[in-house]
């Protein structure tokens, strides 16, 4: 213990960390200039940001990136579709859709003749997966739903290897079970 | 070596400037991809992720280029100071989430939030705040009391 004591003692003044070396926390907080600082930082980024970014603030009030931050100009083709689009799409057999959710879960329940690309993997082996999905006609990316981002994050991938008439279904697989829609399991396939 | 040691110092100074310029001109060319990033944490919802891509990334870099050029240095080393530990907490508690994310915190040249985030994020936050709490002010155009 007294080692233990010694070897902090010494650890200390070796770093210099003495008493008359540092400034109080007390001190810190009580200084005017210190928070003068800290107004001047934060009113100069809230000036800047707003200045710099004012085409995109205008453009999300206008409703813009509600669904997710994906910029029109950027991704064209790229759009959001609700249940009953996506429902029409597999009914008139007019897209391919496209599983972003984990092999498990792939396994465990999905949409009849979807292709399962989980998104980790999709990263990983991108040129082999992406082989696998066809060019035409347009493709219904899904996830779980609610709050999931693989099928978003799927799509941005697709986007840049050259995929275009890419659809978001971002009410996903909870929605399309909810809805009492068909559905097929691995071992039904 | 000392605090009152003033290359060590300036070496920090320049040190945390620097990783918070840069992390904050990754953001600034691109909003919306940093504006996803927060988005995918699941922590806030739409209109408090676009804010915070708004202004975290010119918060950074007011905060790195004062901290440099030594316009209170004080002040910009208790922003980075709270910025830091906000971030070590966000970090642990997507990663207690089991949510696997990129950290978004270089812009394009971010890597997973994990466990050596946080190391990394924590050898900023002792450069800064040995920083916050030195008196030596090298550097300075708007000289600090001590």
């Amino acid at each position: 213990m007294k080692l233990l004591k010694c070897f902090a003692r010494d650890l200390k003044n070796t770093a210099g960390f003495l008493p008359e070396n540092l400034m109080s926390l007390k001190k810190i907080f009580v200084e005017s200039d210190t928070w003068q600082g800290v107004a001047f930082i934060l009113a100069l980024a809230l000036i800047l940001g707003t200045v710099s970014n004012l085409g995109l603030i205008k453009r999300f009030i206008a409703g813009e990136f509600n669904q997710a931050f994906i910029s029109k100009d950027q991704f064209p083709g790229l759009v959001f579709i609700s249940l009953e689009e996506a429902g029409d799409l597999w009914f008139t057999q007019k897209a391919v859709f496209i599983d972003s959710r984990s092999g498990y879960e792939y396994r465990r329940g999905h949409i009849p003749g979807a292709i399962s690309i989980p998104l980790e993997e999709a990263k990983e082996k991108k040129g082999e997966l992406l082989a696998i999905i066809p060019r035409e006609p347009s493709l219904v990316l899904y996830c779980e739903g609610g709050d999931c981002l693989s099928s978003l994050n799927l799509a941005r991938i697709l986007h840049e290897s050259g995929f275009g008439n890419l659809r978001i279904f971002s009410g996903g697989w909870k929605e399309w079970t909810a809805a009492g829609l068909p559905v097929a399991k691995e071992s039904e396939e | 070596m000392s605090l009152k040691s003033k290359p060590i110092l300036i070496v920090f100074r320049l040190i945390v400037g620097g990783v918070f310029i840069w992390a904050a001109v990754t953001k600034i060319a691109d909003p919306l991809s940093f504006a996803q990033d927060v988005k995918n944490y699941r922590l806030v919802g739409q209109t408090l992720s676009f804010l915070t891509a708004i202004f975290l990334p010119w918060l950074e870099l007011i905060a790195g280029v004062s901290l440099i050029i030594g316009v209170f240095p004080r002040s910009s080393a208790l922003v980075i100071s709270g910025l830091l530990v906000f971030f070590i907490v966000l970090i642990t508690v997507t990663m207690i989430r089991g949510i696997d994310v990129n950290c978004g915190c270089f812009g394009t040249f971010s890597r997973k939030a994990d466990f050596l985030l946080i190391l990394e994020d924590s050898i900023w936050l002792l450069m800064s705040l040995i920083l916050l709490f030195s008196r030596e002010n090298d550097f300075c155009l708007l000289k600090r009391k001590s």
